[in-house]
């Protein structure tokens, strides 16, 4: 059954140092360091992981770092392989997969550098997508209350109608 | 006067704007340059519909998103609390009784018919066949009186399949109540499988994807196997009862806006049969596991993270799941599969077609804002 998996396992092993770690059938998850980022994923992008499923960030507010997860899926191997990095809070820099996967890679840091602020070094277009006139700080940081603002900003104290009514 | 006409006439481009406040287009808006009948490049524009749950998740307990997830999109609210409940149930180890598995296929499936339903409607529409979008409306309609019957809700089931099973046992009369709706459904199939000379012209070789640039831009779903993949997470990555179940994955070569359209067509055929098949061998028994019975709202989410993948009826969704070990989720992430078919896809599609055929690449992409803004 994890023969796939397996057979991956040790090749990220020998090549790169990982040390992978099977969660379940088709689910292989993996820290590396982001130096090798492009290295890594040049690789294995030719192993047959052609699509890039997404890419995520974790805002990990107290160690004041930044974890990016890649999830990579290969129609050949039928499995997904998630790739995990951490990356300061206050700097957040880290080179774009644009040259690897194209386009969808593209698409997919464009939303996460206006949603935590992250730069991807070379990718070629990081304009907001959904947010417009925004000033403040990158919204999906955990350190922005956005009930805290929306109240300060858009309701007033004096109106009784516009108390607010969550806990 | 003569001077100034003369000096406009000259100068072809200009900008066009497909929505974001168009009845053709849904939510979502495309800036389009045009240089007399052809669009020279598009510029996808969302954010109409962002509302941002992501993060409004992280502020809610699993029994609230449960309820949260309907909205992320609008056509297929079941298919996306599906895969909600999957990811918390994964993360909280919690074991699905039997019969709750059917129940979920078989909403997940009636979802997905009905969805598609949406898309022939939607996409009639777009290319001027107004009988196709009314006919389409029309036959949803008995998918929605089932929904009413089983979750409550017609469009939104409200949290209907929830982390544990489903929320309500199927009621009386509901395997032939189904049934007769699927007799209903094949009978439109019929009649839109006969050949339509003028949808044809509309939708035949226009919007070409080809296979490479399908898997570079990220397309997934019907998109990919319109371009000639045969692939389904339902068959590669089986959840529920997938495995069990006995169903073709239809797909085509040509990758232009017909091969979609077919394909949409095939899959609604498909997930009747599965339908079907799951009535036939429904189990008895527990509708929910016992502990997610009555709705607690302090339950701990034990450390970990999960990335579960589904089928939706447009394309490959996921969920990515971090806790940290308190009551709501520390982070989600949404994979929609629209957010890469509405925006490098479809800007790589519009580029060099006719004006006139703009609404057909759109809607034959099977689209859905809500799910692309989340």
């Amino acid at each position: 059954m994890a023969n796939k998996e397996n057979e991956l396992i040790d090749e990220l092993k020998n090549k790169f140092k990982l040390e992978p770690k099977i969660q379940r059938e088709r689910r292989i998850w993996v820290s590396f360091d982001s130096n090798n980022i492009l290295k890594i994923f040049k690789w294995i992008r030719e192993y047959g992981f052609t699509h890039l499923s997404s890419i995520s960030v974790t805002d990990w507010l107290e160690k004041g770092i930044y974890e990016l997860t890649y999830h990579l899926w290969s129609y050949e191997h039928n499995m997904i392989i998630t790739f995990k990095t951490k990356i300061s809070r206050d700097k957040p820099i880290i080179e774009s997969v644009t040259s690897i996967w194209g386009e969808s890679a593209q698409i997919h840091e464009r939303e996460l550098h206006e949603l935590f602020g992250v730069k991807f070094k070379d990718n070629p277009d990081l304009t907001p997508l959904f947010l417009e006139n925004w000033e403040g700080p990158a919204p999906f940081r955990k350190d922005f209350n956005w009930r805290k603002y929306v109240t300060e900003e858009f309701y007033s104290d004096d109106n009784e109608r516009e108390k607010i009514y969550y806990d | 006067m003569i001077e100034e006409l003369e000096t406009i006439s000259q100068d072809s481009e200009y900008d066009l704007y497909f929505g974001p406040a168009h009845p053709g287009s849904g939510n979502f808006g495309v800036k389009l340059k045009v240089d007399g009948e052809i669009v020279t490049s598009a510029r996808a524009d969302p954010g109409y519909l962002h509302r941002g749950f992501e993060k409004l998740m992280e502020y809610r307990t699993p029994i609230q998103n449960a309820v949260l997830s309907d909205r992320l999109c609008v056509l297929e609210p079941l298919n996306w609390n599906l895969i909600h409940a999957e990811a918390v149930d994964e993360l909280m180890g919690i074991e699905i009784p039997d019969r709750a598995k059917y129940i979920r296929v078989i909403m997940a499936e009636l979802s997905r018919i009905q969805s598609h339903i949406i898309w022939y409607g939607v996409f009639s529409k777009g290319t001027g066949f107004d009988t196709g979008f009314k006919m389409a409306f029309g036959y949803r309609d008995f998918i929605l009186d089932l929904f009413e019957l089983i979750t409550g809700g017609r469009v939104y089931p409200a949290g209907y399949i929830c982390p544990g099973g489903v929320r309500r046992d199927f009621p009386k009369n509901t395997k032939d109540k189904i049934l007769k709706v699927l007799d209903k459904m094949n009978k439109m199939i019929k009649l839109w499988e006969m050949e339509n000379p003028a949808l044809n012209a509309r939708a035949k070789d226009i919007g070409v994807l080809k296979i490479n640039d399908a898997i570079r831009l990220g397309a997934t779903g019907p998109v990919l196997r319109g371009s000639g993949m045969k692939t389904d997470v339902r068959k590669e990555e089986p959840y529920e009862i997938y495995d069990k179940l006995d169903f073709e994955v239809p797909f085509r070569e040509e990758g232009d806006a017909y091969a979609r359209y077919w394909i949409g067509i095939e899959e609604m055929k498909q997930s009747i049969k599965i339908v079907k098949q799951a009535l036939n061998d429904l189990p008895n028994g527990e509708f929910i596991e016992s502990s997610c019975k009555k709705p607690k709202l302090n339950v701990k989410i034990p450390e970990g993270e999960v990335y579960v993948r589904n089928e939706v009826s447009r394309g490959e969704a996921a969920i990515y799941m971090v806790s940290d070990g308190n009551t709501k989720p520390y982070r989600v992430k949404v994979r929609g599969p629209d957010f890469l078919h509405m925006i490098p896809v479809l800007e790589f599609l519009l580029k060099g077609v006719q004006i006139a055929d703009v609404p057909a690449v759109y809607w034959s992409l099977n689209i859905c804002p809500a799910d692309m803004d989340r």
